[in-house]
């Protein structure tokens, strides 16, 4: 499926269609998760730097945050955030970074629609 | 003196200034009442009528006999009492100690007065009679945190306000066994931001005159003072640390700095570790944090290193321990006169050697010169 090295076609665009879907794909010999959220489509590799977990694989949740008032906590980035089925890392689909330590982060890789393709560039 | 103070080969060569970041004075509630403000002559009646105050106002108990095997409360060589500058000079003296930096005693079981009153009445007292009795001599070299009790945290930030810039006057201590509800809660508030204010680290010395029935240490089924001063210390700065970060008291005060006495080394490493793995697994739970919390340790928190432990069977493990720990945060201290107390040779013999000769300077004396504002 690879177009040009970088280029990888993965999937029918209509398996991302909503807001929420997500398709994991092979590309290269590498499990990449396809998010769509809010119509934007982010792609990243299903491995969690933890301990290896399949991270592409838990909840789509928020996170919490402490509000403008200091005190209050609101929940945010709803369906931005990937919560990694082991022990619980989070991390913002559309960077690749632990919404707690930006330190910890995996590859966020861009990703495109060509035609009624999913191309994820890689 | 005796004659333990002739003929100690010294070997602090390579060290310029040794810093005791907790020595202890050994006060009497007779002390305290001679100093006590006229304006609580009430309260100090109250408090002489007690047959036993350290039961009756406070409420100090223990398993069995704190120390029973050496003087701790009265005289640790014999023909001094320790409740006297006088005694504290003649320690530090023997010991090679250019500054102390004091805590109390029975002033340790503060959170145990059940009175809120008699605890800030107390407190106040124990300020007066420390700075007039061992502090105001204008020698500079016995310093003192301003005592203050954690029932009361207006009271506490009234008291503080008005010791602040006294000489002498070096941080903030709250005791810190005991203490409900724990530190991190917002309780604490206006005595965090108080001590923020005028500039001052909050210091939390544990104590095992006050583990009779709070969390983390519950006295009642420990048979003997040696399981429970064993675990005391240790146990109540790892739920104190926790508290405290996971409730975001760094985030809350950003000026504030931290210092932890009394419950060795050892347990720091441990603690990070499992605190920046809840940071991370719960962090929903965390939401006031914004960094790792071993980061706001090694940023913002000390520790004084007594008791640092039996380490003779494998004498390198200590420095080791102290690279895990991570040296900047650490800061010498004896406990003396207190008969767990560690000369400054227990910890510089250890690391010498190890460690390169700046962090060896910097926790035996120099990181509390900055910490304190000592020079
Ligand atoms: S493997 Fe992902 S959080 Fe542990």
């Amino acid at each position: 499926m690879s177009d040009g090295g970088r280029r990888h076609r993965v999937a029918r665009a209509e398996e991302v269609a909503e807001p929420g879907d997500r398709v994991i794909v092979d590309v290269g010999g590498q499990e990449v998760a396809v998010f769509n959220v809010d119509g934007d489509l982010h792609a990243l590799p299903n491995f969690c730097p933890h301990q290896a977990a399949p991270l592409c694989e838990g909840d789509l949740t928020g996170r919490m945050v402490v509000g403008e008032d200091g005190w209050s906590w609101e929940y945010v980035q709803r369906g931005e955030v990937v919560t990694c089925p082991w022990h619980g890392w989070k991390f913002d689909v559309t960077t690749g970074e632990n919404v707690k330590d930006e330190a910890v982060a995996v590859p966020h890789y861009e990703v495109e629609r060509d035609g009624g393709d999913v191309v994820v560039l890689r | 003196m005796t004659q333990h103070a002739a003929g100690r080969a010294r070997t602090l060569d390579s060290v310029d200034a040794v810093v005791d970041t907790d020595a202890h004075v050994t006060e009497s509630v007779d002390q305290l009442l001679e100093y006590m403000d006229p304006a609580d002559e009430g309260l100090r009646r109250i408090i002489e009528d007690a047959a036993h105050p350290e039961h009756d106002i406070y409420s100090v108990a223990h398993p069995t006999p704190p120390f029973i095997h050496t003087d701790a409360f009265g005289d640790v060589y014999g023909d001094h009492p320790t409740g006297t500058v006088e005694a504290k000079r003649s320690e530090m003296a023997e010991f090679g100690l250019d500054y102390s930096v004091l805590n109390p005693t029975l002033g340790l079981a503060l959170a145990t007065v059940n009175n809120d009153r008699a605890a800030v009445a107390l407190a106040k007292a124990y300020n007066a009679w420390i700075l007039d009795q061992f502090v105001d001599d204008g020698q500079g070299d016995i310093l003192t945190p301003v005592l203050v009790p954690p029932q009361a945290p207006d009271k506490a930030a009234e008291i503080i306000d008005d010791r602040a810039d006294e000489p002498g006057v070096v941080g903030v201590q709250i005791p810190s066994t005991g203490l409900v509800p724990p530190p991190g809660h917002r309780w604490y508030d206006p005595l965090y931001e108080a001590a923020e204010e005028n500039d001052l680290p909050v210091m939390f010395h544990s104590g095992s005159g006050a583990t009779a029935d709070i969390f983390p240490v519950l006295r009642k089924w420990a048979e003997t003072y040696a399981e429970d001063h064993a675990m005391v210390h240790p146990f109540t700065a790892m739920w104190n640390l926790t508290s405290m970060l996971f409730q975001a008291v760094p985030e809350r005060f950003p000026d504030l700095q931290f210092v932890f006495q009394e419950a060795g080394v050892g347990w720091i490493p441990y603690t990070k570790w499992r605190l920046d793995d809840h940071y991370l697994e719960l962090s929903d739970e965390v939401p006031g944090l914004e960094q790792l919390p071993s980061k706001y340790i090694d940023e913002r928190f000390h520790f004084s290193t007594q008791p640092l432990g039996y380490t003779g069977d494998h004498p390198d493990h200590l420095a080791k321990m102290i690279e895990l720990v991570g040296p900047e945060t650490l800061m010498y201290s004896s406990d003396l006169p207190h008969p767990d107390f560690d000369p400054p040779e227990e910890l510089y013999d250890r690391v010498r050697g190890h460690l390169d000769d700046e962090a060896v300077r910097g926790i035996m004396g120099e990181t509390a010169t900055d910490v304190f504002d000592l020079s």
